[in-house]
Order: structure tokens, then sequence, then C-alpha cells
């Protein structure tokens, strides 16, 4: 497991506790075994595997949106008029 | 007084709602299942192209526009859900009025002219509003649009997005031939802050980000807010797939034929029948169409099926010059309307441009495609993280939407291929003219020119191997479908040449109306819900006055919707 979570962490540029946080690890360590980097990747980013998005929560945990900084649409109500607020700023 | 509706989406709940308030004992026949709101929800996140029918249960009884088989040169793209709240359960909820000179294409550019005006229609849009619940500054809109004096709109507009302000900042003022840019706030059908007097349904807008296909939070209009407040006279009677209207010897409509269906999986069903005083088809353009043919009815002018019209939509998408936060609130809250109106509508199609808020999610697939790119480029770790937070935080997508001229050559016909009860599954023969492709082109050239201002990175292409690629004047183009089909059938002045008359009543059989965006006779440039709304009220209430006065009792007409406007 910590293998896999190490792995992940080097290849996403997210630290081992914000993979972690996602509540993700085990099912993706499952999913992903003989996987290659980018299958990883794609995994961790869009919650997208092998064409199929294995449960909500892969969906909104999506580190793309993670990084960007927003909620995977649909997911989260950042609240009425949050929009119109200055985003926070790049990445990391 | 029975009326049978069929279709319980935008036009037929609304119908439905004022004919049983006056009394009417209404039935809803409607082809899809119950909605599952919270299914929707889960299968929204869970698909993995999320289109706008993903979220939503298919039957093989009454198939949506996936069933559809186009002959045409171009493809009809455009989808609708069958399914009870219909398309509208699936729309995005932006409500701008068409323009006074939308109601004269004929004469001003190319299509046909309305029998009514815009001034005929300005208290329905007033009623329409408060029945739906729009969001919207009144002032705001009358830089553009007549709105009548001293009304207001039941919720105040909704906040800008961060993108709105930035673009707005460099766009505002500045010409594009000859013609003075200015973001406008869009109205929307989406729960903001109300008014004085006005108690909104649903919560207040999240931001969520998902409007289409669905909002999670209940702050957007559906039918099904309007079917909430229906009186116990109206039935609603899902899985019920209308296959007859018939009418006797003199044209008068005097029951419809249905298919009952339990199992989503087969075409397995019995057979029923509904009599009626008044029939009301309220089912969408195209399922509208499909009827009429299977019933042989409404068709003396040869027109059902034709004039099929949408809003053939551009995008072009770029990088803002810093991060913008897409993807957050609702999809588009401001357009610049200068290119909707004037004489260029006499040579190519006028358009209306949103500033799209969701990134490139439409246009390009957006955050996946984006990893896709890096990862393939060998981005990795920190790396990898930064470009996307760049890419994406920078993303925007400005959507064109095109007038499409009424052609009686775009037409629904009744293919060879049957569904699984048995039914014509409708065929399309659809194609763009060259009005409609300079009105691409232009598009695309005001779209170069806004991107300049914005000192934007324009990373808009149009690749042969993509769908809807075409070329115009050796220009590569493409074209997406905006789901607003309309025009089948056609509404004018004369049974001649149109299929309905200014009350959405059909010419040929003085008890059958075909309400919808089939009746409208020119699109404009705005998404047609709210005007499909304005005329179904307007119907409602020519029913209501109609049918009471045909059967001499005294039924007072309440004002169309439930919420009557403050004046």
């Amino acid at each position: 497991m910590d293998a896999f979570v190490e792995l992940s962490a080097e290849l996403t540029g997210f630290s081992a506790e914000e993979l972690r946080s996602t509540g993700l690890v085990e099912q993706y360590a499952t999913l992903a075994r003989g996987a290659s980097d980018a299958e990883i990747i794609q995994l961790w980013y869009t919650g997208v595997w092998r064409g199929v998005i294995p449960s909500s929560r892969a969906y909104a945990e999506g580190l793309a949106w993670r990084a960007v900084g927003v909620a995977a649409p649909g997911t989260d109500g950042p609240g009425f008029g949050s929009w119109e607020r200055r985003p926070r700023g790049s990445a990391s | 007084m029975r009326a049978v509706v069929v279709g319980a989406g935008f036009a037929g709940s609304l119908i439905a709602k004022v004919l049983g308030d006056n009394g009417f004992q209404v039935l809803v026949l409607e082809a899809g299942a119950q909605t599952d709101h919270d299914e929707a929800v889960r299968r929204f996140r869970t698909a993995l192209v999320k289109t706008p029918l993903a979220p939503y249960r298919r039957t093989e009884a009454a198939p949506s526009s996936d069933y559809l088989v186009n002959t045409g040169p171009f493809a009809y793209s455009s989808p609708y859900l069958r399914m009870n709240g219909g398309t509208g359960t699936v729309w995005t909820g932006i409500t701008p009025r068409m323009h006074p000179e939308d109601f004269r294409t004929a004469d001003l550019g190319r299509g046909r002219n309305w029998p009514l005006s815009y001034d005929d229609l300005e208290p329905c849009y007033r009623a329409a509003e408060w029945e739906i619940g729009v969001a919207a500054d009144a002032d705001e809109q009358r830089l553009h649009v007549p709105v009548a004096d001293g009304y207001v709109y039941p919720m105040h507009a909704l906040p800008r997005t961060y993108l709105d302000h930035a673009v707005a900042s460099v766009v505002d003022g500045a010409q594009i031939d000859g013609r003075e840019l200015l973001l406008v706030g869009t109205p929307q059908a989406r729960n903001g802050v109300p008014v004085s007097g006005y108690r909104p349904d649903g919560n207040r807008c999240a931001g969520f980000a998902s409007c289409v296909p669905v909002c999670p939070e209940d702050a957007k209009y559906t039918p099904h807010r309007t079917q909430k407040r229906w009186s116990p006279n109206v039935e609603l009677r899902t899985r019920c797939v209308v296959n007859r209207v018939h009418a006797d010897e003199f044209g008068r409509v005097t029951k419809v034929s249905y298919q009952r269906y339990e199992d989503d999986t087969t075409g397995m069903h019995t057979r029923q029948e509904a009599e009626a005083d008044v029939v009301v088809l309220a089912a969408h353009a195209i399922e509208n169409a499909k009827l009429l043919l299977m019933s042989g009815l409404a068709n003396s002018s040869d027109q059902v099926g034709r004039n099929l019209m949408d809003h053939p939509a551009l995008l072009t998408w770029a990088l803002m010059p810093h991060p913008i936060g897409p993807f957050r609130g609702p999809g588009s809250t401001t357009s610049i309307e200068a290119f909707r109106c004037g004489r260029d509508r006499a040579t190519r199609a006028p358009f209306r441009i949103e500033i799209g808020n969701w990134g490139w999610g439409w246009s390009a697939g957006s955050p996946d495609s984006d990893t896709a790119e890096f990862v393939a480029a060998g981005l990795r770790g920190t790396a990898l993280r930064r470009a996307v937070a760049d890419r994406v935080g920078r993303q925007f997508t400005l959507q064109f939407e095109i007038e499409q001229e009424a052609d009686p050559a775009n037409r629904v016909t009744l293919g060879a291929d049957r569904d699984a009860m048995g039914n014509p599954r409708p065929s399309i023969h659809y194609t763009l003219s060259d009005y409609v492709k300079d009105g691409l082109l232009a598009a695309k050239r005001v779209s170069d020119r806004i991107f300049e201002l914005l000192g934007a990175d324009d990373y808009t292409s149009y690749k042969p191997d993509e769908e809807r690629y075409f070329e115009h004047n050796g220009e590569p183009l493409r074209h997406w479908g905006a789901g607003h089909g309309g025009g089948t059938h056609v509404m004018g002045s004369s049974p001649r040449d149109s299929v309905v008359d200014q009350w959405q009543r059909c010419w040929d059989h003085p008890n059958l109306y075909a309400v919808g965006c089939g009746s409208m006779p020119s699109l404009g440039t705005t998404n047609p819900s709210l005007t499909m709304a304005a005329l179904a009220l307007r119907t409602a209430d020519h029913l209501v006055t109609a049918f009471s006065r045909a059967t001499g009792r005294a039924v007072l007409a309440e004002p169309a919707g439930s919420r009557p406007p403050p004046r």
C-alpha cells in the first residue's frame, strides 16, 4: 500500500497525505495493480479507470479539479455568488 | 371539459396547470418514466461522458433523441429527453427574451414572420418569468430588449462570474465592425435573491456547475415545480406513449390511443385509449411532428415536420492571460447582444455570444483532455500538477448561437425503421444553408477579434476527423447542437402554409393544439424555452376562454402563471 502511495505521489505531484485524504488509496491500489504510469495518473486525475468511473467518489476526488482549486462539477456547491470571487492562484 | 395533454415537459406542465386551475379534467400522458433526481445526480457523477442524457434512465419503449435517424447532409445533433419533465429537466436554465426583430425574420432576414409581435407576447413573457422564476435586472435587459415600465423580475440578477468581470473590463465599449460591445447579464431560471413578494421554490443556486444536465441543489426551474402545484383534477400517467390522435369526419379530435408499458428493457405494452374534448400535443418539436404524421392529421398545408430549426452553435476556446477560476457557478451569466440585430441580418445569420464559464468542458473535454495531453508529453509529478492548474485555470469558451431560418427542406418524416413499440423512428433531413454558414464564419471572425482584445491565447481548432466538421469558403468550421429544436408544426397567419394559428391551434382541427418550440416560425438567437413558456401560457388562457364559452359555463380565467406579476 505504501509503495503504491509513494509511486502515486511521485507521478501526480500530490503528497501522500493529500492522496490518502481522498479515501481512494485502497480501491485504487487494487485496481491499478500492474497498471502503467499513465493509467495510474489518469485514474488519480480524472477518476477514470480503463473507460469507467468506478465510483462517484472517484469522480469527485479527481486531482485535476483539485489542481485547479475547484470542485468537480455536480459534487459541491461552494455557495451563492462564490463564482464572483477571485480564484486562488495557480499550482500547488 | 376533458383535456388530454401529451407530454409532461415545459409546455405541457404549464398548460395542464392553468387548465386544472380552471376546472378542466386534465389527463397528462407522458411517454417517459418518472424522474429520480438522486439517481440522476449519481449517474451524472459516474458517467464517463457527461452528455445531457447520461444521467437519465433510457427505456426501450420511449427512447430519447438517440433513436433519431439522420439522412441529410448534416447531422442533427441536438438532444431531447423523453421522461417526466422532458428536456426541461436537462435544460441550462437560460431565459432571454426574443428581440422584437426576431418576430419579423422574413422581412429583415430569412425565414418566416410570426403572426404575432413582440408586443403581443410581452405580457406573457412577464407571466412566464414569474411562473418559472427568472433572475434578471429589468434596467439591464432594457439595454437590448423592450421591457415594460415598472416591471420587476421576480429575482434580482445573479452575481456575475469572475470571468465576466475580467472580460467586461476589457471588452465593454470596444468596437467590432462598428458595433459597440457590452456584456449584459443573462436572465436565468435559477434561484437567486427574490424581490419583495416572491417566494422561490427550491434552494438558492450554490454553484454546483452542473446545471446541464442536473442541478443537485434543485436551484434551477424544471417542470416538476409546476407539477407540484397542479390541482387535484390534473392526473399524470407516465410510461404512456401516445401513438395516434383520432378525429371524426368533421375534423374534431375525439380521443387518443396510447401504449402503456412497465418494463424499461422491452417494448411490451398494453393498448389504451382516452377520450377528450380538447387535445394538446406538448411532446417536443420532433415528437409532436411524428405524432401528427402518424395520425395523418393537421397536414393540409404539407408543413408538418418541415422547417426544422435549431441553433447551430459555434464554440471557440482560449486561455485568459491570468487565472479566472472556471467551473464555478452557472455555465454562463453574461452575453454580448450586439450581433443579434441590424442590417447584417439581411445577408448572413445573426448571432448571440455567451461567455462560457465552464472552461473547455464542452468544447474540448477539459480537464481530462488536458491531463491526457500533458501525460502523453511526459509530464509527471509537480510539473504535471502545475501544468494542469495553469491550463485549466485560465480556460474559457465563447458560445455563438446562430439563427437558422425556417427551411421547408429541413424536415422530420417517419422513418422505415421501428422502435421497440413498433412506432416509426423519426427520420431527420437536415442541412445548413449558406446564410447560416456565413453567420458561423462571421461569428468566428468576431471571436478572433474578441480574443485579440483580451490578449487571450486562442486554442480553437476544427479538424476534418471531428464530428460535424465542415468547410465554408475554404475555412474550417464546426457546429454543435444547442438542443433548441423548433419549427416542425409552424405557426402562421394562413392555413395554406402553416400548421397552427397564433394560439397554437391546428388550422385543420378546432380542438387540437400543438404547442412548444415546434410552433415557432423563427428562433432568433435566444434560447427558446422562455418563449415556449410564454406561448404556452398564452395558449392556456385562450383555451380557458374558448372552452368556457363553448360550454356556456362561467369559469374565471385566473392570470396565466400562479404568481401574477405586480402590475
